[in-house]
């Protein structure tokens, strides 16, 4: 058994080889057409008593009438979210046949926390790339407020049982298994099964391994705050958004927080670690509520319907890490799926325009950037000459990102995915090429997915 | 038409100050023995600046079974004028007892969608006194325009029955009894608890006492609680979903009560047109048991 801290693949690598992605059939492309989102509402707020199937009807409603997709059956839609009541098995079905939509619209869900956003864009740009489908939706909705809400093991095993027994003294034996404590109701929390830790020790972990100062962290959030505030003045978001409950901004936005009041802001995660507490409320993303819908499209589809073609979706890749145990951070799959999708595709990190680094933590952004810049990390885990390289971080989150516009967990993809396809559109061509972007979403269980899209 | 001097209200009427009001005029009525004379009221009754309260209409929203939007449903917007048409029944010059009455019909244009961020200039009143082979009706027409704004974007005529009251002058009719209805196959069947009736009362702000529980309903002459008309009618409008777009009429004519608890089961037919467009869908509920036939009508474009 080879020692995985300096192995150079760790496990068996079965990923296909770089520059295997020319050697497919030629396919075709996959268009992102817009996209639009509701406001996202930090929890107990605005939208604390709407459902996510209210949410995402409203984010797709919106998407409906920007693009005149009345009655129009689409090819598929697909969206997820990560909370979610038992009840809503179906939800985006549900959500198309409260829509506009036609009515013989297929929808599916889809689940894989914080990545089902991007993972439901490059699903169905995949099926839209192999012929199957046309046009698709791509979305996702998540609501903290609204949350489910479980009966304790306990009651649970009691109810079941009691629906099995068949007899009064069979019922009451059953019922008097029944104790107070398990009256108690369970609540979804972000911790970690395997482990106990909430998502912000794993990371407060991950921020002291890659000695991530506070000022670098508050730094990171100050500009979230600050490019968000002014995409919003800049009329960025006026096609990409529609107001909802009376928000017509991301609730969380603060456009007049500063460094300074950033840094009075008490620590909040990894208190309990050797070296100083870094992670605060401010440079955490807060439980956030919200929806958001992207449009994908055949080029030949968009055509005959008459409207925009902003982006291809170029590749995706998705990674995981062995996180329970500590031999790498929660949230570090991307900083083994971004080299590797870059190599699949002949490129560097100095081939991207624009970098759209999920903030779930500022220390996850920080932390993903450290190890790509060192060496150890690039020659021992991801078996580079080298390190892996470092961005020009004015390329970086250009318009915001999460710790200034909030997390709904399964919206967060689409709201990059639209977001960006808009700002490579405007850019197009760069160096005699289409403009291109990077996306990278980190997820619970060690998880992240990435994706590379180009300017049309 | 609406009269041309309205009463401007400073807010919306309080709708159990109304029904407190009006048990107490019945009264007053029937031990003086004072009649309200034989015309309705010539004038009609206006609240401006109107505004729906968002937890409200989400609440609203989530028991009829509409997807919690930012457009006000047709039947909140009723729910929301409901105050102001009853302040008109229960002007001393009325001539009908409000308490008793019961809802026959009611049609409702929709001519652009309300977001519950406007406010409105709500106007009622009450008009067509006539006779009815059981009684007197009349209609109570309400109006809803954005604020300071002339066209009308919902306008609803509530058509009401107080049975057994003949005015002097009002002829009886003798309109024939409704041919037998023929139940046919449902599209979908609805479980109604008891406690709808409070439920949609908490919604709409309408606690007439009949919809509230099997005591109160049993203190004005019901053998049971009924449900909300316009639950029922509400229901079918979100049951035809989003292909009726935003502008629409919607009509529903009400048969026999729904006591609760009930199993209602529902029929709802769409007719296009020969370019696939939606028409109208048609509507009928009726109980799966009896095959009384509870109320029918339809959502049609404008």
């Amino acid at each position: 058994m080879p020692d995985h801290g300096t192995s150079a693949t760790g496990p068996k690598d079965t990923a296909p080889a770089a520059g295997s992605a020319a050697a497919l059939p030629q396919l075709r492309k996959a268009v992102v057409v817009g996209g639009n989102r509701i406001p996202f509402a930090r929890t107990g707020g605005a939208y604390t008593k709407s459902s996510n199937q209210d949410m995402l009807t409203a984010a797709l409603d919106g998407l409906i009438a920007r693009f005149g997709l009345q009655d129009e059956r689409i090819g598929e839609v697909a969206a997820g979210a990560v909370l979610k009541h038992s009840r809503d098995f179906n939800l985006t079905r549900e959500a198309v046949l409260g829509s506009a939509l036609a009515a013989e619209t297929p929808a599916y869900d889809l689940q894989q926390a914080c990545a089902t956003g991007l993972e439901t864009v490059l699903g169905l740009a995949n099926k839209i790339k192999l012929g199957q489908i046309d046009s698709a939706i791509a979305g996702g909705v998540d609501s903290a407020s609204d949350a489910p809400i479980a009966v304790s093991e306990g009651l649970r095993e009691v109810l079941l049982d009691l629906n099995r027994a068949k007899t009064l003294p069979q019922r009451l034996q059953v019922l008097s298994r029944l104790r107070p404590k398990d009256l108690a109701p369970d609540a979804p929390n972000t911790g970690e099964p395997r482990t106990g830790l909430s998502m912000g020790e794993h990371q407060a972990l991950t921020t002291a391994q890659w000695k991530i100062t506070r000022e670098a962290q508050d730094e990171l959030a100050f500009k979230s705050h600050h490019n968000l505030a002014a995409a919003y003045d800049a009329g960025f978001f006026d096609d990409l958004l529609t107001p909802y409950r009376g928000l017509t901004r991301d609730s969380n936005l603060r456009a007049e927080t500063s460094l300074e009041k950033l840094a009075t802001l008490k620590p909040v995660f990894g208190k309990s670690l050797g070296t100083a507490a870094t992670m605060t409320a401010g440079n955490s993303t807060p439980l956030t509520d919200g929806a958001s819908t992207v449009l994908l499209a055949s080029e030949e589809w968009a055509d005959s319907h008459d409207l925009p073609k902003l982006a291809t979706v170029v590749d995706g890749e998705a990674a995981a890490v062995d996180f329970v145990h500590g031999k790498d951070g929660l949230l570090m799959a991307p900083a083994f799926a971004v080299p590797r999708l870059l190599a699949r595709n002949g490129l560097s990190l100095e081939d991207i325009d624009f970098f759209e680094i999920h903030e779930a933590f500022a220390g996850t952004v920080l932390s993903t950037l450290a190890a790509w810049e060192d060496d150890e990390f690039g020659r021992t885990r991801l078996g580079l000459d080298g390190a892996f390289g470092s961005i020009d971080k004015s390329k970086l989150n250009v318009n915001g990102s999460s710790l200034a516009a909030g997390h709904p967990f399964a919206a967060t993809g689409g709201r990059i995915v639209a977001s960006l396809a808009k700002m490579l559109h405007a850019k197009g061509q760069v160096d005699g090429r289409p403009a291109r972007g990077l996306i990278s979403i980190c997820a619970a269980g060690g998880q992240g997915v990435v994706a590379i899209l180009e300017a049309l | 038409m609406s009269p041309s001097q309205p009463l401007v209200l400073a807010e919306m009427p309080s709708l159990s100050k109304l029904y407190v009001n009006a048990a107490a005029t019945a009264a007053r009525r029937r031990v003086l023995g004072t009649h309200a004379g034989t015309t309705l009221p010539a004038g009609s009754h206006e609240v401006r600046g109107v505004k729906a309260g968002v937890g409200n209409l989400t609440a609203y929203q989530h028991l009829v079974g509409e997807t919690a939007s930012d457009v006000l449903p047709a039947g909140f917007v009723h729910a929301l004028a409901f105050p102001l048409a009853m302040s008109v029944m229960n002007r001393d010059d009325f001539p009908l007892p409000l308490l008793g009455m019961i809802h026959l019909q009611n049609h409702v244009v929709q001519s652009a969608p309300i977001r519950f961020t406007e406010a409105l200039d709500i106007r009622a009143w009450a008009e067509n006194l006539r006779g009815h082979r059981a009684g007197t009706q009349l209609d109570l027409v309400a109006e809803a325009r954005g604020a300071g704004e002339a066209t009308v974007r919902w306008r609803g005529v509530s058509s009401y029955l107080a049975k057994g009251v003949f005015l002097p002058g009002i002829d009886k009719t003798t309109a024939a009894p409704p041919p037998d209805f023929l139940a046919p196959d449902p599209t979908a069947i609805w479980q109604l608890g008891v406690d709808s009736g409070r439920a949609y009362a908490a919604v709409s702000g309408d606690f007439n006492p009949i919809h509230l529980s099997v005591l109160s309903a049993k203190a004005l002459g019901m053998r049971r609680s009924i449900a909300h008309g316009m639950y029922l009618a509400s229901r079918a409008l979100a049951d035809v979903g989003a292909a009726k777009g935003e502008a629409f009429s919607w009509d529903v004519a009400f048969d026999a009560p729904v006591f609760l608890p009930a199993r209602v089961s529902l029929d709802i037919s769409t007719v296009q047109d020969p370019h696939g467009s939606w028409q109208c869908s048609d509507y009928v509920a009726w109980n799966p048991r009896s095959g009384r036939k509870h109320f029918s009508g339809s959502v049609a474009a404008l």
